[in-house]
């Protein structure tokens, strides 16, 4: 039906204009050099061989982990944890807390945690010291830092995750669990029985998301580069490398590709959740 | 009739009641804090108690001073953010609904095709793309204008793809299927019947445009050349840079502590309010593919 | 049956883009640049915008745009990620442009941003007027292509009540230093007589110890000697006053220092804004209490007759764009701010690069009454800035701030560091192009 498509054009404009021709361009770039030449696969061996590229994916692979597992681990515990409060204003007030400081993404949050992390200022000083801690500079070691992020990145994103998974166990009919009540089940086999694994395509949806947004990692460690004069280095993500190829070293070319690699990353992940989400598909 | 619950189910174990409120306190006091440190003096964020409320008048002192930097320019910051914003919220409610309507509830050819380039685009990180995106708007000469930032944050598949979702499950079928063969035109459909019962979807695609746009900082940071048209978010970075115990150099004209948590406090007020209202068309937004009839 | 589509969309879709981006690039598409209606586009970081605002304010006829930016401090590189990205889209460029580092000439020449300042723009008659070397990391091949604003000279400050007080004498030589620093953790433990915590810490000693690590020996070729004997030495010196906790590990800008240490100082060896900046404007040292002395030196340099050597900590630059279309106003704003006993002699935080404005600068810092004593030793260390020290495109601060001040933090000694510190060095030169000898 021609009207289909007349719903669909608008947004076919800007699909074209920003999804595929900057991954065209990306490609093209990643591809040739400064003047335009098809040279192979040069720029990813150039790009491979700085000395700061192992270590950029390293950082990234390392703070996935950390990240994720946290994620997954401590968005599923407080939200069977929250579901049992039998007081609706607490669970209301609790889920709220949670969620708010998820309004300070971004710029906002890494400015919150350099205070944070300071044993000078920080509210937390006592715990940052009874680690050993008793300068910023200590705190942002560079072993930390995956640490860090980690800690930035579920202030900022676990609460909306948190009201989600809620939400879902809400939908999760209440016989069932009653039925794992008679049948003598505790509250952690409960949850491991018949809460989770009807929760999984949450998680993985979850994780999924999470993912693609993980790999881009960029803010948090520029804005920490800069707060510590340097400390944090400026080069500790893909992304931030991929910046400084293209402006610092005026190198387009092995910026792109960067970029290619992130994206056919993404485009694995993708299509596994394509592929598993099958349950999503409405048709 | 077993009238004896099994001892820990039922009773609220005292130690989820620690663990939930450990959490709160994690979540919540370094907002607590924020908002504080902004009454303070830098010499009281320093020597003070973290958690101690300063006073109005440094309050006022941190205003006139952060007004002061670049002569308002925060305030030039915020019309930025929320010209941004509001555009790219408009356009991208104007082509996300419809396109998710159709996606679930028309056919036409090639609907499975952008179904699936959707879901594939929507995972994909879109800030590797960002240094193409510079070049590829440079190449039509629109770098500096306010549409190199708002045409790109229009663009949202994960929009597409929730209202894809929303509509091929709250809405039944055989409405539309009635308003069709009382012979409405696609487009009448749409406007009076799909439309009038969209509104949580709206919601959560405003909802979730609005945020991701206005703390988006890489894009801008890349696409604008001046810093007069950066959104609040970058300007927060310029802040960062001019407050001498992050950067040396900085000197008599420092921006200092407390106002820079002044300036998180007004770069984030309009997320918050967006947020403290949120809850509610999230939960049902995000769940509407698990309520299937 | 996709394929179909395809076809149909094709044409559709690329018709529709391009009726949109035509449309929007008509009414859209802002000018930002060099105006050619005479209005004079001027870059400055926070500090330096009461410059720009005292020019307008004496020179009401010439129209300005003053914009703020942050610098290039940090490391931030944004001049050049900007000017990479004006010079795609052939416009936008300032006219004149602070910034805060020194090596901006290593990309700026090749980026084509930079005019020529000394082929009859700028008469010679006031560019001699510059002290001797300020603008060796502004000349390539001959060519000036930007004007030093300050110097940051290094001497060596001291609290001279608290030295009377105590009956000690200001050191001469490093090894009088290091001793001295010995007696104060004995005698006053907790105060200090220096800091090694901050990024700039080694242009400070080592630069004025006559290290090798950072060689520039022409556009593109540096050599490295982050190990030898005059590094090792200096290091081993910062390492024995670390250890007796003479040597602060933290930044002086940082807020621990601010709060436990700040009052706890002897003596500071450090470049000319310290006296400003950092003691009067950030610790709030009363009046009166810090003096001048000149940086001392290694006994058996002395015993040579060797020119002394002191270090320097940064002192910006002014550029003027090769695009400019207002050369003249341009070149006139530039001369004003870099000379002008109003704004450099009066009011600028730093010790001018340029002479004469200098010598009224010096003039008005010694009737303000805030130094106790003579400060005639920033006069000399003017000239004595070691030339074995250059600006490469890599940043010297961030190199350290990365690879040594993690190690100092996790109290390992300088001295095992300096290989780390000699290979990230070689790393980041040959990153950015340079030819390495080690």
């Amino acid at each position: 039906m021609r009207a289909g498509h007349g719903f669909v054009a608008p947004y076919m404009v800007l699909l074209v204009a920003f999804g595929v021709v900057p991954t065209v361009y990306a490609i093209y770039f990643a591809f040739t050099d400064a003047g335009g030449a098809f040279v192979g696969l040069a720029n990813f061996v150039a790009a491979a061989e700085d000395f700061r590229f192992v270590a950029a994916v390293g950082h990234v692979a390392l703070y996935l982990v950390f990240w994720l597992v946290t994620l997954v681990v401590f968005v599923v515990g407080l939200a069977l944890l929250l579901h049992r409060v039998t007081a609706r204003p607490v669970s209301r007030a609790l889920r709220l807390l949670y969620y708010v400081p998820g309004a300070l993404a971004g710029a906002a949050s890494v400015l919150v945690w350099l205070f944070m992390l300071d044993p000078a200022v920080s509210p937390a000083a006592f715990l940052l010291r009874a680690f050993g801690f008793d300068t910023f500079g200590q705190v942002v070691a560079p072993e930390h830092l995956p640490v860090l992020f980690t800690l930035m990145a579920f202030w900022t994103g676990a609460g909306g995750w948190i009201v989600v998974m809620y939400g879902a166990l809400n939908n999760i009919p209440a016989d069932l669990v009653e039925a794992a009540r008679i049948d003598g089940a505790g509250a952690w086999q409960t949850a491991r029985r018949v809460q989770i694994p009807l929760l999984r395509k949450w998680i993985v949806y979850m994780v999924i998301l999470t993912f693609a947004g993980g790999t881009q990692l960029f803010v948090e460690p520029q804005l920490l580069s800069q707060a510590s004069v340097g400390v944090a280095g400026r080069d500790y993500s893909l992304n931030q490398l991929s910046y400084d190829f293209a402006f610092q070293n005026d190198n387009v070319n092995t910026a792109a590709t960067i970029s290619v690699e992130l994206l056919v990353l993404g485009l694995v992940v993708a299509g596994l959740f394509v592929a598993r989400s099958r349950f999503f598909d409405a048709d | 009739m077993p009238t004896d619950a099994p001892a820990h189910l039922g009773r609220r174990n005292p130690l989820s009641t620690v663990v939930l409120a450990l959490f709160a306190l994690f979540f919540t006091v370094p907002v607590l804090w924020l908002v504080l440190a902004a009454t303070k003096t830098d010499d009281q964020l320093v020597h003070g108690n973290p958690l101690s409320f300063g006073s109005w008048a440094a309050l006022r002192a941190n205003w006139t001073a952060l007004t002061g930097f670049g002569d308002d320019v925060i305030f030039l910051w915020l019309r930025n953010s929320a010209v941004y914003a509001g555009l790219a919220l408009v356009i991208t409610l104007c082509v996300a609904v419809p396109a998710g309507y159709a996606l679930a509830l028309t056919e036409f050819r090639g609907r499975r095709t952008l179904l699936v380039v959707t879901l594939v685009v929507m995972i994909m990180p879109n800030s590797t793309l960002v240094v193409p995106l510079f070049l590829e708007v440079n190449a039509v000469g629109l770098i500096g204008s306010t549409w190199s930032v708002v045409l790109p944050y229009s663009f949202f598949p994960f929009g597409v793809y929730l209202a894809y979702i929303f509509f091929s499950t709250a809405l039944p079928r055989e409405l539309l299927a009635a308003a069709r063969l009382d012979g409405c035109s696609e487009l009448g459909v749409f406007r009076h019947v799909a439309l009038p019962l969209a509104a949580p979807v709206v919601a959560l695609v405003g909802f979730f445009s609005f945020v991701g746009n206005w703390t988006n900082y890489y894009l801008p940071y890349v696409l604008l050349p001046e810093s007069d048209q950066f959104p609040v978010q970058v300007g927060l970075g310029t802040l960062l840079a001019n407050v001498p115990q992050f950067n040396p150099t900085a000197g008599a004209l420092a921006v200092e502590r407390p106002q820079l948590a002044l300036a998180a406090l007004l770069a984030i007020a309009p997320v918050l309010v967006v947020f403290l209202f949120s809850q509610r068309f999230l939960v049902a937004g995000m769940l509407a593919g698990a309520t299937k009839e | 049956m996709s394929d179909t589509y395809r076809r149909r969309a094709t044409p559709f879709t690329s018709a529709v883009t391009a009726l949109v981006l035509a449309v929007v690039t008509a009414c859209g598409g802002g000018d930002t640049g060099s105006s050619t209606d005479g209005t004079l586009t001027v870059w400055v970081d926070a500090t330096r915008m009461a410059a720009a605002k005292l020019y307008q304010k004496t020179h009401p006829s010439v129209p300005m745009k003053i914009v703020s930016y942050d610098g290039d401090a940090n490391g931030s590189n944004y001049l050049q990620t900007k000017v990479s990205l004006f010079n795609r889209t052939r416009e936008g460029w300032p006219d004149v442009v602070f910034s805060s580092q020194n090596n901006e000439t290593t990309w700026a020449v090749d980026a084509g941003f930079t005019a020529p300042l000394n082929k009859g723009l700028l008469p010679r008659s006031l560019l001699d007027g510059w002290a001797e070397g300020a603008n060796d990391p502004c000349t390539v091949d001959g060519t000036l292509y930007c004007l030093r604003n300050d110097l940051s000279q290094t001497v060596l400050w001291y609290d001279a009540t608290l030295l009377k007080d105590w009956g000690y004498q200001v050191p001469a030589t490093w090894e009088d230093y290091e001793a001295l620093g010995k007696r104060v953790a004995a005698e006053h433990p907790g105060y200090l007589v220096g800091s090694a915590g901050d990024t700039f810490t080694p242009e400070i000693y080592l630069w004025a110890g006559r290290c090798g690590a950072n060689q520039i020996t022409g556009p593109k070729a540096v050599t490295v000697d982050a190990t030898g004997p005059n590094c090792a030495r200096m290091a081993a010196l910062l390492d024995t006053l670390i250890r007796n906790r003479t040597l602060a590990t933290s930044s002086v800008f940082s807020s621990d220092f601010g709060k436990n240490l700040a009052g706890r100082i002897l003596m500071m060896p450090g470049p000319a804004w310290f006296g400003g900046a950092l003691f009067q404007g950030t610790f709030k040292v009363p009046a009166g209490r810090i003096a001048v002395a000149p940086m001392p030196q290694w006994a058996d340099d002395v015993t040579a007759g060797d020119e002394p050597a002191v270090g320097n900590v940064g002192g910006g630059t002014w550029l003027l764009s090769a695009h400019t279309a207002n050369r003249d106003a341009a070149a006139d704003f530039l001369t004003w701010v870099t000379t002008s006993d109003d704004y450099q002699g009066e009011e600028a935080p730093g010790y001018p690069a340029y002479g004469p404005a200098a010598k009224t600068w010096l003039a008005n810092q010694a009737s303000s009454g805030y130094y106790a004593g003579d400060i005639a030793p920033l006069r000399a260390a003017a000239d004595q800035v070691w030339s074995g020290w250059g600006y490469g495109q890599f940043s010297q601060e961030a190199i350290w701030a990365a690879t040594v001040t993690p190690g100092l933090n996790a109290g390992k000694s300088i001295v095992s560091l300096l290989p780390a510190w000699q290979e990230a060095i070689v790393n980041h030169a040959r990153a950015d192009g340079y030819e390495v000898k080690e």
